[in-house]
């Protein structure tokens, strides 16, 4: 090369071909530069993605760890010598409470187990028989003592902070005051106190298997003076023996069991009138203890033979039972191997609760959940006494031998499991099991239902309705377009189109919500001739078009035609609307909605997937048109001239060559379609009602994951178990749109690679 | 002669694959086109893109089983006029054509003739092989579909019977279900021949079919076409004067929309009547 160079021109000198020589330089750098900014644009592209992964993960992760015990020094309770028959700790962990059979109360530090104060209660001689939670969330106990009266105590903790040293100073309050509340002639067998406002009740049972049931009434007149009313005592024997009682909070369930028989019977309360038994459930093995949950509503047994059961009053359904009140037993709890349970201890603000058995094993349950989060030794006797602190993050074990472990639990997300995440649950208070989505409310009381199946069923139903009305205009209008249509019509139809995509969503939602919704509601037969006519009036006129005599059609261009169905469709919706009403008042007797209300069973809400259907699909049709579209348009024209010179119609070309060669690009637009509509956000948000129902029906609303973050996220505590179920549902929300993109993206390249050497 | 074609020729003749044309066509008696039956008639067929005339009033018969091959510079009119024979100039858009062209007397611009069927007679080979993206089978089966024929049976011996009259059977009687798109240059042509045969059409019109081929596929499609007009009347364009003149029996030159000579290939070839076909042929411009 060079000889042949130098020959031509001999006055130039042979260039170097190696790297870096002169006049080689800056086209040198300016491609290194390019390459490199590429590349980092492109890691950096990955990276972001991935770190947005990693952070939900992350977010997410602590959900599913499981909980942790860190034991204390275990020590003696520190008592009088008498029987303990209570312990408790307050909110901060430091400060415990032992009630003692003499009426000593011992107060002591939880850490060290030294001693601290002590409280003689104002019994004079009695013995105090049994301690019992009158209302757990106020540290309000009663002690039934040995003459059958009755003394209501509350524990006070007063924080301080002298020295900017947190100092905790218990104490005992009397707020029915010192004097003990005659009950009953001798001592309760077992009792139960519930107390709120304006009345307190005792039930209490003798061993000869009677139940008294006594309740005061407290009226507070106008002028501010108080009256105590004392309804006389009622009396009734169960058909189980009443070794333990538990009363409702609200005072209208009271359950009577029978320990060794396994026996629940189940009163309903009325006022004065006589209890009435509703139902006697079994147990299925002896009774060893049972306990409330928090809420007040559901109960739980421990059996000999190792289970735990849940149980709350629910109504029958179907048979001939149908709607009757019954205890419902929801579900079973089992200990590991077999272990005997000696008590229940149950979370005062959760529905998790713990077990304890003969060899001193403490296992925690969460009932929503239906799960045994930890288990693990704690005391070397069997476990007398359990009872978790307020925040539920430090749970004391008491043993036979009297030793006391005073145990830090980490437990942020009991109410997590799959099951509960996506199977049904039975929650309180329903009759049946559920799929639902209730996170918040504002009662403490309340049982947080977080299942995410209606999320991802909305989510779906939302991207099923708006694709049900964007594939067909966009897939058909695309072919039309890229087949059939004048260059220079397409050349304004298709920017049009695309200029669509660039409408925010929050315009198209709050049209949706404000303007749709309330027009389909109140021209709802009209949407549905509009829905039927319109696809059949435009073929028709393209079938009336054809048949018209050759000097109307040639006034119009070859390929314009399409701009004639416009006055047409607007005709044809304009009729639509016009006979809807009296259609309306000749078949559904003047009101579409009630008629599939009452004919049909079909509920009708506002704001629903239709409206979602008709908003969302517009805001996807630009999408997957202008995709489609360019796939359509790109198919060699020689495939369709070859199609067309064998014989083959223009419709038949399109069938048999050219939507088969544009699969691939129609395909992922749709699945690019169905991503948007996936993720979409404030369409939903704003036109869907936000009611997480588990249906498919047209005409109620839904809740999407992405409107659930939107909605909930404001409002839920940095942490919480709600606030990682968002990120959770992020997470599938992102899972769902990766597996859309990646199907489409699979299924693209490789129906690309089948059609390479085109 | 435009320098690709001069090229393919030189490296042909260089390779040692020329066919001589004295040894195929001097043996045969010049024949004359009045002696032959007549397939199609091109009537004073005018063509028009928008404003621009394509066609100045072009007049012949394209003889019966036999090969006629087009020639001419660029842009002559020889691709638009094989077009014209089985419409495919209606795609175009603002074409216009007047003057008659009759298949078997019937003139194909009726308003009362069916394209669909038309083009089932007058089947139709491209420039660039065009096979669908299917499998073998599939593309030659494609055209038979398309005329309702759906027994299996039925299609799978047209299917061979083609690929045989095409001469591809023996290289892909294995492999019909692979996609027709893994076959080489000259075995898709040869696949697009058979998917036009395998409907049984009358006339074949081949649009300069070798142009995108290496010599080898060149010589196999030219042996075809020898082979193929025993059964049908085969319309060829060609750039390759050589090519025109290996194949075919009849030539027409053409020159900016008008026919200016048409004959006897023998004839054309050594004795051209006009003074362009002459300059033409002996590569004075093109």
């Amino acid at each position: 090369m060079t000889e042949a160079t130098a020959s031509d021109t001999p006055d130039r000198q042979p260039r170097s071909i190696v790297a870096g020589s002169a006049g080689y330089q800056p086209r040198y750098i300016k491609d290194r530069l390019a390459k490199v900014v590429v590349l980092i644009g492109g890691i950096g592209v990955i990276a972001a993605l991935l770190l947005i992964f990693v952070y939900l993960l992350s977010e997410v992760a602590p959900l599913f760890e499981g909980a942790e015990f860190k034991a204390r020094k275990a020590f003696p309770v520190p008592s009088d010598g008498s029987t303990s028959l209570y312990v408790s700790a307050e909110e901060q962990g430091e400060v415990g409470m032992r009630v003692g059979a003499s009426g000593e109360l011992n107060f002591f530090d939880l850490h060290s187990g030294v001693a601290r104060e002590a409280v003689h209660l104002p019994i004079g001689d009695l013995q105090i028989k049994q301690v019992v939670d009158v209302a757990p969330e106020r540290a309000l106990l009663a002690a039934g003592l040995s003459d059958g009266s009755v003394l209501m105590f509350q524990q006070e903790y007063k924080v301080t902070y002298p020295n900017d040293k947190r100092l905790i100073t218990p104490g005992i309050l009397f707020p029915k005051g010192e004097t003990p509340l005659a009950f009953m002639p001798q001592a309760p067998m077992h009792l139960a106190v519930r107390e709120n406002d304006d009345s307190l009740m005792l039930v209490g049972s003798d061993p000869a298997g009677d139940v008294s049931l006594k309740a005061f009434e407290v009226t507070t007149s106008l002028m501010g003076d108080s009256s105590v009313t004392e309804s006389p005592m009622q009396t009734f024997t169960p058909p189980v023996k009443p070794d333990l009682l538990l009363l409702e909070p609200g005072m209208h369930w009271l359950y009577v069991i029978d320990k060794a028989a396994g026996k629940i019977a189940f009163y309903r309360l009325n006022g004065s009138e006589v209890p009435q038994l509703v139902d006697v459930s079994e147990a299925g093995a002896a009774i060893v203890d049972a306990h409330y949950l928090a809420g007040g509503i559901s109960i739980v047994s421990a059996q000999s033979d190792g289970r735990v059961s849940q149980w709350f009053p629910a109504r029958r359904q179907g048979g001939k039972d149908d709607g009757k009140s019954y205890l419902a037993h929801i579900r079973d709890f089992e200990l590991k191997d077999g272990a005997k349970p000696t008590v229940i201890g149950s979370e005062p603000r959760r529905r998790g609760f713990a077990v304890g058995d003969d060899q001193g094993h403490v296992s925690l349950f969460y009932a929503t959940s239906g799960r045994l989060i930890h288990e693990e030794k704690m005391l070397e006797a069997p476990v007398r006494a359990l009872a978790f602190n307020p925040r539920a993050q430090l749970l004391l074990a008491l043993g036979d031998d009297g030793k006391l472990v005073a145990s830090d639990v980490r437990n942020e997300h009991p109410e997590v499991s799959l099951r509960a995440l996506w199977g049904k649950v039975w929650y309180e208070s329903y009759d049946e099991p559920n799929l639902l989505w209730q996170s918040s409310s504002a009662s403490a009381d309340f049982e947080p239902k977080f299942s995410m199946a209606p999320l991802a069923l909305g989510t779906l139903k939302g991207a099923f309705y708006a694709m049900i009305f964007a594939i067909p205009i966009a897939v058909l209008g695309a072919i039309f377009t890229a087949n059939f249509m004048s260059p220079e019509m397409r050349q304004v139809v298709k920017p049009a189109v695309e200029v669509l995509a660039a409408l925010p969503s929050v315009i198209l939602g709050f049209l949706a919500g404000l303007w749709l919704a309330p027009f389909v509601e109140s021209n709802l037969p009209g949407m549905f001739l509009a829905l039927l006519l319109l696809p059949l009036s435009i073929p028709t006129f393209g079938y009336l078009w054809m048949r018209a005599p050759r000097a109307v059609r040639l006034r119009v261009p070859m390929g314009w035609e399409a701009a004639l169905l416009m006055p047409v469709i607007a005709f044809v919706v304009w009729l639509c609307f016009l006979l809807a009403k009296p259609m309306e008042a000749l078949l559904f007797g003047g009101n579409m909605q009630a008629w599939m209300d009452h004919t049909l069973g079909i509920g009708y809400d506002q704001r629903n997937a239709l409206v979602v259907g008709i908003a969302m699909g517009v805001a996807v049709i630009p999408v997957i048109f202008s995709i489609a579209e360019d796939a359509i348009f790109s198919v060699p024209k020689h495939l369709s001239l070859g199609s067309l010179a064998l014989g083959a119609t223009p419709w038949q070309t399109l069938i048999g060559v050219v939507m088969p060669t544009a699969s691939p690009g129609i395909f992922s637009a749709v699945m690019i379609g169905l991503g948007r509509a996936v993720g979409e956000t404030m369409i939903v948000l704003m036109a869907t009602g936000n009611t997480a129902v588990t249906n498919f029906s047209m005409f109620s609303g839904m809740r999407t994951l992405a409107a659930n973050v939107a909605v909930e996220m404001p409002e839920s505590e940095v942490g919480s178990t709600h606030f990682r179920l968002l990120f959770l549902s992020g997470l599938v929300l992102f899972l769902f749109t990766f597996f859309f993109n990646t199907v489409a993206e699979v299924v693209r390249t490789r129906l690309r690679r089948k059609y390479s050497s085109l | 002669m435009d320098p690709q074609t001069m090229t393919s020729v030189q490296t042909r003749t260089s390779l040692g694959h020329g066919i001589d044309i004295s040894s195929m066509e001097r043996s045969q008696i010049p024949t004359r086109i009045e002696d032959e039956s007549i397939a199609i008639e091109v009537d004073k067929l005018d063509l028009y893109y928008g404003e621009k005339r394509a066609l100045n009033s072009v007049s012949m018969k394209i003889p019966h089983k036999k090969v006629t091959a087009f020639i001419g510079p660029s842009g002559c009119g020889k691709s638009t006029l094989l077009r014209c024979f089985n419409r495919m100039n209606d795609l175009v858009d603002g074409c216009r054509v007047e003057g008659g062209l009759r298949l078997d007397g019937k003139n194909i611009y009726d308003r009362d003739v069916d394209i669909a069927m038309l083009r089932r007679r007058v089947g139709m080979v491209f420039q660039k092989a065009n096979p669908f993206p299917k499998s073998i089978y599939e593309n030659v089966a494609y055209g038979l579909r398309l005329a309702g024929i759906n027994k299996k049976r039925v299609i799978d011996e047209t299917v061979e019977w083609a690929l045989k009259g095409a001469a591809l059977w023996d290289e892909v009687k294995d492999r019909l279900d692979d996609s027709a798109l893994g076959l080489s240059g000259g075995q898709q042509q040869r696949l697009v021949i058979a998917r036009a045969i395998a409907i049984h059409p009358d006339v074949i019109l081949l649009d300069e079919p070798c142009s995108a081929l290496d010599p080898i596929s060149t010589l196999k499609v030219e042996e075809l076409i020898t082979e193929l007009k025993s059964n049908y009347t085969i319309v060829i364009v060609t750039h390759n004067m050589q090519q025109a003149a290996r194949v075919s029996d009849y030539t027409a030159f053409m020159y900016v929309g008008d026919l200016i000579e048409f004959g006897n290939t023998d004839q054309l070839f050594t004795k051209p009547s006009k003074k362009q076909t002459e300059d033409y042929i002996t590569g004075r411009y093109g």
